[in-house]
């Protein structure tokens, strides 16, 4: 074709494109790098000891792990894996509970707090508690009370064998709520017209269940399934507690193990074990990625449309089932404010249920082992942990979500990251200790913080990630188109995910708070964290019942608060991220 | 729902608030230097020793309690500010093998008569003095109900045959003899310990010089074995039988009997008298008779424990001062008033100590006395060695009658030849 313009002659030659418009690689631009290095800095606090670690572990050749044929290490190791069936029976449960309070709505404003509130507490305060309950001695132990009572004799609960009741009890009492709420939030997203169409279709029971349910609720299952088996594999503060120490061999799991055996054994083949619990957990969150591949963005909640309301009757059921769970949901905690109201000699000789012997003595005796001094130290640390944390998740979040990254190196990082995200503190206790004893900041407590907002930064990036991934295209295109859009884009981001950033602050306020193996392994002498206070306090078990109660509860009321004002935002922000 | 919120909000403002106040307190006190002492004792223990504190420490400094339970080994390591000045260390046998100890102060005197000949090699490394001997236990008492006892028409056994036969007869008429706090392993070890010394106190001192330690190559340590069998092997003897006596802790244990009264006896160290004191439903009706001879023509086993004051390297001058007044006869008075303390310092007056704890301190400075065995061997005694095996000999006896006890002693020496190796 010849064109003719302004006395020149133009030939437009046409030619099939093949291969790349243009050659070469995109020219990505650096600057969005830049974003990314204080999360690099940060992570180099658990990434630098987990690489000591293993490269310990790998020593001379793979002969540390025959420290797995010793027979207490494959008993840990087959302990563990109880605790795993315990986690998957206990998200059975919680899906059943959740798909039978979606059918009678009446259910969630009594039921939702009651669950709530147990995931607020840490495994210290639950195990205390549940020990308490499960003493062995009629006098003082409520369900040797009551099986007394109605059978004559009662079993020994704290005993060998049954103490595996116990800490199942303590385990589900806290975690329940979480699963409970995260599946009562799918449900509750699923749009009445795909009911309406599938109902329509006659599809009913189980083959609606299957066809429905089973597909939206798969990320969600997911998370779940990570977040509580990976919890149960790294069991560890709960026995502490809550296991009478005769016992503590028969109760051993892997996590334990390890630090039982790290005082006498070759670093070596502590590193080894160390490595092996990380590779179990490492599995688990490996596989969970890939199932959640697929986004947990969920379609927004749509109002139920001319959906008939329950009837009287199922309304009347509702509330009497819901309040028979919240009552049954809240004994533990009663039983605990009860025997925290007695005086350490009465709380020690009889049950909560007494009468005789109420005072405060008991939150007196606890002040006396440094709870206050503890208090003040461990809301220094949180708070530090969380400013941290919040501080570098965002801009690191941002980088993986419209940084422009190559798609591998997203990939690799978003694999790194769930990895890291489940990493087990054995496997940086040690080398971060011995650097810490080293460089002079032993029981520094700004150090521990550091360590806690470096141990939350993968979970919280993948958190923001997420909620930042699932964002309106418009916003994603404005942040592409260059260095000054995303100043401004940063401001929308503040403002429409909040759920993902309140959910990522309280969380890890709230795990810091009842943290206690972090403190424990790798904080030194006098940072004295209220878990250590606690678990000091618990030594003389049943004796102490009075100001371990006390202690237990006085510890508890700031988290439970917190999560209990910020839970409809937390598990929007952990399952949806954007508002409708 | 908003008032709801805006109540729990408020909740945890006044948590925050509480604890900031908390903290601007406690930067007050950092106007006056500070000494940290970190102690393995928890409960009324600890504030017996605050008390003393209270007496003893003068307006110059501020003294801080850190108690560290278990983990006392924590309390040694690399110099930092949050580090202790003084530790009260439970075991004294470590004095000897912990490195980055100062050695105390010139003119402290730690030798006899101050102190009893059985402290003079374990608080010495190479002549120098490195531990403070601050408080004794004597471990080879127990205590007792007095109604029980003039109930049944039985009394406090000359030798051990005798004591058998005792708990023969209560059980026989309906009574639990023992009570056992098998939940805590020294326990299990210190009743071991009495055994062995009781037998032979040659092989007891052979046991604790050798380095590495061999139990099981003495056949005094059999013998010891059989006997503590034939103890726990009566069907009916243990309160709550072995499934409950593994829950029980130590101080549970001093409560079954003084609290609930469901058993006799309790064989327990002399600061179970600051439980008793506690929890006793009727205060009166305590006694106590020390740990028979093995029989007739063998001396009473006197098995000793205790705690010793060190100093980590390098120690401040207060803390060099705080170790002088501890180390004066009467820093201790408060502790002794509140009961269930043996001074380790020969020159403290014996008028505070309670019938029972005098009788205890007059058999301390005697012929017959030994240093806990278990604190002596290592890691051998420790939770994963003897205290191990003796929960699991107690597992295997616990009230099956004597024929259990042999083949459980000969399964006991076996795992004590593979911890050895």
């Amino acid at each position: 074709m010849v064109l003719s313009s302004n006395g020149l002659r133009f030939e437009v030659v046409g030619r099939e494109v093949t291969g790349r418009p243009v050659r070469g690689r995109p020219r990505r631009p650096y600057s969005p790098y830049l974003l990314g290095l204080p999360g690099l800095a940060l992570i180099s606090i658990l990434v630098v000891p987990i690489v000591v670690t293993t490269v310990q572990a790998f020593g001379d050749g793979p002969g540390n792990f025959a420290v797995l044929a010793d027979p207490d290490a494959l008993h840990a190791i087959a302990n563990s894996l109880i605790w795993v069936a315990i986690a998957i029976g206990l998200i059975a449960v919680g899906f059943a509970l959740a798909m039978v309070s979606y059918r009678i709505p009446a259910v969630t404003s009594i039921l939702q707090p009651a669950l709530v509130v147990p995931f607020a507490l840490s495994l210290l305060v639950s195990g205390a508690t549940f020990r308490i309950m499960y003493d062995p001695v009629p006098e003082r132990g409520t369900l040797s009370a009551l099986s007394e009572r109605l059978f004559g004799s009662s079993p020994v609960w704290l005993g060998p064998g049954l103490f595996w009741l116990v800490l199942a009890s303590a385990f589900g009492w806290i975690w329940l709520g979480y699963v409970v709420s995260l599946f009562r939030a799918g449900l509750d997203a699923i749009p009445s017209d795909l009911i309406r169409t599938v109902a329509a279709e006659g599809l009913r029971g189980r083959r609606r269940f299957a066809a429905v349910e089973w597909p939206i609720l798969r990320p969600i299952t997911g998370v779940v399934t990570l977040t509580l088996v990976v919890a149960a594999v790294r069991m560890f503060d709960l026995i502490l507690i809550a296991v009478p120490a005769s016992m503590h061999h028969d109760a051993d799991v892997l996590a334990l193990h390890w630090w039982r055996t790290g005082a006498t054994a070759e670093p070596g083949r502590s590193a080894a074990l160390g490595v092996v619990l990380f590779a179990a957990v490492a599995v688990v969150a490996i596989v969970g990625m890939r199932g959640l591949r697929r986004g947990w963005a969920m379609p927004p909640v749509s109002r139920p449309v001319g959906t008939p309301p329950p009837g009287r009757r199922a309304r009347r059921i509702g509330w009497l089932v819901g309040f028979v769970v919240a009552a049954v949901w809240a004994l533990p905690a009663v039983v605990l404010l009860a025997t925290a109201l007695h005086s350490p000699r009465a709380a020690g000789l009889r049950g909560w249920w007494s009468l005789d012997g109420l005072s405060l003595d008991s939150f007196v005796a606890a002040s006396h082992a440094g709870l206050w001094r503890s208090m003040s130290s461990t809301l220094l640390v949180a708070l530090v942990a969380t400013t941290v944390l919040l501080v570098v998740a965002i801009p690191t979040a941002y980088l993986l979500t419209w940084g422009g990254l190559p798609p591998r190196l997203g990939r690799i990082a978003l694999t790194a990251f769930a990895v890291l995200a489940v990493a087990p503190v054995q496997m940086y206790a040690a080398p971060l200790r011995d650097a810490f004893a080293a460089a002079g900041l032993a029981g520094s407590r700004i150090s521990l913080a550091l360590v806690h907002a470096a141990a939350g930064l993968p979970f919280a990036v993948l958190l923001l990630r997420s909620a930042f991934a699932s964002a309106p295209p418009s916003l994603v295109a404005e942040a592409l188109q260059g260095y000054d859009r995303q100043s401004a884009v940063l401001t929308a981001v503040r403002h429409t995910y909040r759920p993902a950033l309140v959910a990522v602050g309280v969380l890890e306020f709230v795990l810091v708070w009842n943290d206690f193996i972090v403190g424990f392994l790798i904080g030194g002498p006098g940072t004295t964290p209220l878990s250590l206070v606690l678990w000091g306090e618990a030594r003389q078990f049943a004796v102490s019942t009075g100001p371990v109660a006390a202690a237990a509860l006085v510890s508890s009321v700031l988290p439970v608060a917190l999560l209990l004002s910020f839970w409809p935002t937390v598990v929007r922000g952990l399952t949806q991220g954007t508002r409708p | 729902m908003v008032s709801r919120r805006t109540v729990l909000r408020a909740a945890a403002a006044t948590g925050l608030a509480t604890a900031t106040g908390c903290t601007a307190t406690a930067d007050v006190l950092g106007l006056r230097p500070t000494v940290k002492v970190a102690v393995s004792w928890s409960g009324r223990e600890l504030r017996a020793f605050r008390d003393v504190l209270d007496a003893v420490v003068p307006d110059d400094y501020v003294v801080e309690v850190i108690p560290l339970g278990d983990d006392i080994a924590s309390a040694f390591g690399p110099r930092t500010p949050r580090r202790p000045d003084l530790v009260m260390l439970p075991q004294p046998g470590q004095v000897r093998s912990l490195d980055g100890l100062e050695p105390l102060p010139d003119d402290l005197v730690v030798d006899p008569p101050a102190y009893a000949e059985v402290w003079r090699d374990l608080i010495r490394r190479d002549g120098t003095a490195y531990g403070l001997p601050f408080k004794i236990a004597h471990k080879s008492a127990v205590w007792y109900r007095r109604s029980v006892f003039a109930e049944h028409g039985v009394e406090p056994p000359a030798t051990w045959p005798d004591w058998i036969r005792l708990n023969l007869r209560l059980v026989e008429r309906g009574v639990t003899p023992l009570a056992l706090a098998a939940g805590d392993g020294w326990v299990l070890t210190d009743v071991f310990e009495n055994a062995l010394l009781g037998l032979s106190a040659p092989a007891y001192r052979r046991l604790a010089a050798v380095d590495p330690p061999r139990l099981s190559r003495e056949p005094a340590v059999a013998a010891a074995l059989r006997l503590t069998g034939g103890l726990w092997a009566m069907p009916g003897a243990l309160a709550g039988a072995v499934d409950r006596s593994l829950t029980l802790q130590f101080p549970d244990a001093v409560v079954e009997v003084f609290g609930y009264r469901r058993a006799a006896m309790v064989q327990a160290p002399d600061f179970a008298e600051l439980t008793i004191r506690e929890f006793a439903a009727e205060p009166d009706d305590v006694a106590m008779f020390t740990v028979p001879p093995v029989s007739a023509g063998f001396a009473a086993p006197v098995v000793i424990g205790g705690d010793v004051a060190v100093l980590p390297a390098p120690a401040g001058e207060q803390a060099k001062d705080l170790i002088r007044r501890l180390a004066r006869p009467d820093a201790t008075e408060r502790w002794i008033a509140a009961g269930g303390f043996l001074a380790a310092n020969t020159l403290t007056p014996a008028d505070g100590y309670s019938p029972e704890l005098a009788r205890l301190d007059e058999q301390l400075s005697g012929a017959a006395t030994a240093f806990d065995l278990s604190d002596r061997l290592g890691a051998l005694g420790g939770s994963r060695g003897l205290q191990r095996v003796l929960h699991r000999f107690l597992t295997r006896t616990g009230g099956r009658g004597p024929e259990a006890v042999d083949p459980a002693v000969a399964f006991a020496m076996d795992e004590l030849r593979e911890l050895e190796d």
